[in-house]
């Protein structure tokens, strides 16, 4: 028996050898999360009286969005900012305060600056802001400030614990700073700008410091997302486990420059990619900005991009990760690859703008869908260049160039024509050969292109198409509009201003625009159906007139109803546009935004994914797809045109602010504007302010105040407008 | 001999499969598994609107009362409650006190009467011993229960989050358009508790001990984004009520704190008060002009001071701009104008920090009576 016993004791202790823990040191020992958390409260502590308090006065209620259509009005895509205060990170002893420019997107009048342990508020100023990372410094009255070690970018890794730190929750500063716990999610994100963490970040905390369990610093909280810009950018993403930093090593490096009073500018190339597939096509440059910093360094279209800075570049999005970091005046390396030949630029020194592009202008409509080599002329706009040369309708253009080198290039379809034109900027003389229609006489005219004005014919003549689309369009190796030849000059050295532009221009590779070909005869749907996707739970509608013809290429456009509408304007929208379809032959689509309260940038995503498949079904002409809509809506189909840009070539709006900062017009990417405002809408101002900034960046606007109209669609002249608007999107 | 090895064997297998073991593997599990048990589903009134039906609540006695927060669904004669081992029972409501947002149900068991002991000897929080514990503090590891979206099935275990205390702090926060009624301090977390059906799950430290009750979803106004908030054990608040006893009116000033709430409920003794709705006051008068009101956030900017006002003798001179009033930040001058009508009245202090140039004055003035306003004299009534 006894025995018996000492055996099972034994048994029990070797059973408890093997499953029992180490030896228990006190709650440790218990315990694995002790330690964690005593660590994670022991590094927020080191660095809290580096986390100042920010308090401001006055200044907006919305940012980064439109305001409030009056107190009734439906809420805009921007983002009320709360009346609490902020937080900021000392980075200078000597009273320098860096923090996210969030903070101060509603244009405060006043900051004040709290330090943790000193008694009394100070009056701070704005020193400079970087605009890069959306980064402002800030001056205060204050020396001796403990200043954060930051923690080496290169060596942070993924799934390192990472605690973000705020002023916002407790007012107090010398209570502990608030805290959310997370771990490094990624690294060199934002192209490179930013590290991202699954820690809480949002207004709570955006300007802390993102602290590693050592204490030290790995970077400032900002909103961020990697396909917007501008102070608010990102912050739909607040709290939800996707949160940035900037590295506080680069803030750091940059800090003596900011201390000047230089607002820091990106450094742009001013290229754009010859295809809008950035992830798997070679890098060929499509487009260069005029006097940008390639254009000066001597870079041309076509070329493809072999290495940056010592880095191989398989496709856009390589070159991207390069640049998105640069700041104005950074210097790179670039080795292009032209015909045969490697071409190496050993210094191009980054510039902070690049000079507006702005779209040259001919001054016609050209018949689609037309395989007969050369451009018929449909429509020629009166007091046009085209018309000054004394283009007519039914005219055929079948050669083009540049007026100072008397070479003539073939010219196959409308495609190839605008592609041509896309690459000279107003003011270039041009001639152009041309088989009349009266008597089939063989010509050829001058032309000096212009801008494109903001009038719209009052009728354009039908037929638009000729109807044969399915018919495959010439096709080839793009013809090269010759250059004359270039002035001498040394080598590396940046062209000068008054120097003649030496850029040949490839004008045609791969037809970008042409219509799907679709060789099967099945029959599409017509008329106004309704479409939902029960796997993602979303519903749209799209009206296709009845008349539909796979022979004649379709525009498109998307319309975005305004907040609280959604699915319910459908039918309306339909029969509004029905007759205009028929003609000019349209199709007209309406996603459906997700909440009540209108649309968030965020849905563009899966807005695009209903488009696309509207696209992808029918014959579309990709030069006339127009994003519409009307208040919030509109909203949302300025930021999805920007956004989209490889899908958009329009925007047209009623009563609509744009959301964000206009971006950049781009040479391959084409993208005109249409907005309409009641004189006694509230917004008046700011869309008068929109269209203002999207003037600044020479995109081709119509503006259109509609009097005694106050939140209405348009009058019936500005519709009438409209549809001619949209049907000669394709002007040349 | 016997006994004396066997006896040392049962220590053994205690230590090696007790609490021991199950900690060293992960100490999350074994607190769930507790906390669970003391945690409840309630379903009420609602599931139209915006306005749920479900909720949580955690036990505070072993006879079967639980606390919750005072939520519109409690405002039915149909109270159902689910124990973590999927027994369903009826409750009813033993008493609300709005100002501290808590409530306290309690189980009805067939056959018994509501003061009679219900002899259910169910796990329970030991709420005025988690109440003297130190307030944790941010940083602190958390666990959060709640049966929010109404997951859990009727005998499933409601669902556990995890995250840090991100402060403890005064709740500023608004629900739809109006401020929160619930003045007192808060633990904000930095998890994702504040959905619906989550209000009255328990907050608990890593070791499973009650820090406070979940509240509700409310937006908070300094940022303006969902808030993530737990109402503390010791919750107090100090309020002025209007009451309403033996036909009259008077106003009271109470202390209220959530422990003597619970342990008062419980005995069946906690009186609640019938509120009157106070008339909107007019606040104190301070005698300064400000610059036009034209823009959103208008900054509280001095114009001009009204000569002999309470400002004129405190010293303020027209250009000052108001930036704090009692600490908090002044952000336009409907925002000061709105703290002076429902934080203030004749005869308040208020101490101001003044922008003067580059440099912030500190001011404290006692606020008068606003003069009597002159009757306009209506223009005459042009009959047609």
């Amino acid at each position: 028996m006894t025995r018996c016993a000492v055996l099972s004791w034994l048994a029990t202790f070797a059973l408890a050898a093997l499953v029992a823990p180490p030896p228990a040191r006190g709650d440790e020992g218990k315990d694995v999360n002790a330690a964690n958390e005593r660590a994670m409260k022991a590094a927020a502590a080191a660095v809290a009286p580096m986390v100042v308090k920010i308090e401001t006065a006055g200044g907006l209620e919305v940012v980064g969005g439109g305001k409030k259509a009056g107190p009734a009005g439906p809420p805009t895509p921007g983002v009320a900012r709360g009346t609490g205060p902020t937080t900021g990170l000392v980075v200078d002893a000597d009273g320098f305060v860096i923090t996210s420019s969030f903070n101060f997107a509603n244009k405060p009048t006043d900051i004040f600056v709290t330090v943790p342990g000193r008694p009394t508020r100070l009056v701070a100023k704005v020193v400079a802001t970087d605009q890069t990372r959306m980064l402002t410094l800030l001056k205060i009255d204050a020396h001796g400030l403990p200043v954060p070690i930051a923690y080496p970018k290169a060596t942070v890794q993924v799934g390192q614990w990472a605690l973000a730190l705020g002023r916002t929750l407790d007012p107090n500063t010398d209570h502990p700073a608030s805290i959310s716990a997370g771990i490094i999610s990624a690294t060199n994100r934002l192209w490179g700008k930013g590290l991202q963490t699954d820690a809480k970040v949002s207004p709570a905390n955006y300007g802390g410091p993102l602290v590693a369990l050592d204490g030290r610093v790995f970077g400032v909280l900002v909103p961020a997302a990697p396909r917007a810009e501008g102070e608010a950018a990102g912050f739909e993403w607040y709290d939800s486990g996707i949160g940035f930093a900037i590295p506080l090593e680069d803030v750091f490096a940059k800090l003596p420059q900011l201390k000047t009073g230089a607002n820091l500018r990106r450094g742009l190339l001013g290229i754009t990619p010859q295809s809008p597939d950035v992830y798997t096509a070679q890098p060929v440059i499509g487009a260069i900005q005029p006097d940008s910093a390639a254009e000066r360094a001597g870079v041309k279209v076509g070329d493809t991009i072999l290495v940056i800075d010592g880095k191989q570049v398989p496709n856009f999005s390589a070159v991207q990760h390069i640049l998105g970091p640069k700041y104005e005046g950074d210097v790179v390396k670039l080795k292009v690859r032209r015909g045969e030949k490697e071409i190496e630029f050993s210094s191009i020194s980054l510039l902070g703008t690049s000079t507006t592009f702005v779209n040259a202008f001919l001054g016609l409509l050209p018949l689609r869908d037309d395989p007969t080599p050369g451009v018929q002329i449909r429509f020629v706009y009166p007091k046009s260049p085209a018309e000054a040369a004394g283009l007519k309708e039914g005219d055929r253009i079948t050669q083009i160039g540049r007026a100072d080198t008397k070479i003539l290039v073939p010219v196959r379809n409308r495609q190839e024509l605008s592609t041509a034109l896309a690459q000279l900027s107003p003011g270039t003389e041009i001639r152009i050969e041309v088989k009349r229609k009266e008597g089939g006489k063989v010509e050829t005219v001058t032309a000096k292109l212009t801008t494109i004005p903001d009038t719209i014919p009052e009728k354009l003549p039908l037929p638009s198409s000729a109807g044969k689309a399915m018919e495959s369009p010439p096709k080839g190796k793009g013809p090269v509009i010759p250059a004359p030849a270039p002035a001498p000059k040394k080598d590396g050295l940046p062209k000068e201003k008054s120097s003649i532009t030496t850029t040949e221009h490839v004008l045609f590779q791969d037809d970008p625009f042409a219509p799907k070909k679709d060789d099967k005869k099945e029959k599409v749907e017509t008329g106004f159906l309704t479409r939902s996707d029960d796997v993602v739970g979303r519903e749209y509608w799209v009206y296709v007139p009845d008349n539909y013809d796979a022979n004649v290429s379709h525009g498109m456009i998307v319309w975005f109803h305004a907040a609280g509408q959604g699915g319910k304007d459908g039918e309306k929208m339909a029969r509004t546009f029905r007759a205009f379809c028929e003609d000019y032959h349209f199709i007209l689509m309406g996603p459906k935004a997700q909440n009540a309260q209108g649309w968030v940038p965020s849905e563009t995503e899966v807005v695009m994914q209903d488009v696309k498949r509207v696209l992808g079904q029918y014959t579309v002409d990709r030069t006339r797809v127009v994003a519409h809509g009307m208040g919030n809506g509109g909203q949302m189909a300025f930021y999805v045109g920007f956004n989209v840009r490889d899908v958009f070539r329009g925007v047209a709006t009623v009563g609509s602010v744009l959301g964000t900062a206009p971006k950049e017009n781009v040479a391959n990417q084409p993208l005109g504007f249409f907005i309409a405002v009641g004189d006694k809408d509230p917004l008046l101002k700011d869309v008068q302010a929109s269209k203002a900034a999207l003037d600044e960046r020479r995109f081709p606007v119509v503006y259109r105040e509609l009097k005694e109209f106050g939140k209405e669609y348009l009058d019936e002249k500005t519709f009438a407008e409209l549809l001619n608007w949209f049907d000669s999107l394709d002007r040349i | 001999m016997r006994t004396r090895v066997v006896i040392p064997n049962l220590v053994l297998i205690a230590l090696v499969h007790a609490p021991g073991r199950g900690a060293a593997a992960d100490p999350f599990v074994e607190v769930c598994e507790t906390v669970n048990a003391k945690t409840v589903k309630i379903f009420g009134a609602g599931g139209f609107s915006r306005l749920n039906n479900f909720g949580t609540g955690i036990l505070v006695s072993p006879d079967g009362h639980i606390l919750t927060i005072a939520s519109q669904m409690l405002d039915t004669s149909d109270l159902v409650v689910h124990l973590y081992d999927g027994r369903r029972m009826r409750a009813e409501v033993v008493v609300v006190e709005p100002e501290l947002d808590a409530a306290l149900i309690r189980i009805k068991v067939e056959g018994k009467k509501p003061d009679e002991p219900t002899g259910l000897e169910l796990p329970f929080f030991d709420f005025a011993e988690a109440a003297r514990r130190p307030h944790a503090t941010p940083g602190d590891w958390i666990l959060g229960f709640s049966n929010q979206f109404e997951i859990a099935l009727r005998d499933e275990p409601v669902s556990a989050q995890r995250g840090v205390i991100a402060a403890y702090t005064k709740l500023s926060g608004r629900q739809g358009v109006f401020d929160f009624p619930y003045t007192g301090d808060v633990y904000v977390v930095d998890a994702i508790t504040n959905n619906p059906g989550a209000g009255g799950g328990p907050l608990t430290d890593r070791k499973g001990g009650l820090l406070g009750l979940i509240g509700r979803e409310i937006r908070n106004t300094q940022t303006d984004t969902w808030l993530n908030y737990a109402i503390p054990v010791g919750a107090k608040v100090t309020v002025t009520i209007r009451v309403k006893e033996k036909n009259k009116e008077e106003e009271k000033t109470l202390n209220l704190n959530l422990p003597d709430f619970v342990s008062q409920a419980i005995q069946g003794k906690y009186r609640a008060y019938n509120r009157v709705k106070p008339p909107p006051g007019e606040g104190g008068w301070t005698g300064i002009v400000f610059v036009p009101n034209i823009l959103a956030r208008t900054p509280a900017y001095v114009e001009d001071v009204i000569p002999a006002s309470p400002a004129a003798k405190a010293g303020l001179k027209p250009d000052d701009l108001i930036s704090f009033v009692d600490g908090e930040p002044v952000v336009s001058i409907a925002s000061f104008q709105e703290y002076l009508r429902s934080r203030t009245r004749a005869g308040t202090m208020i101490r101001l920090e003044v922008r003067r140039g580059e440099a912030l004055q500190t001011i404290e003035m006692t606020l008068g009576v606003p003069p009597v306003r002159p009757i306009p004299v209506a223009p005459p009534v042009k009959k047609p």
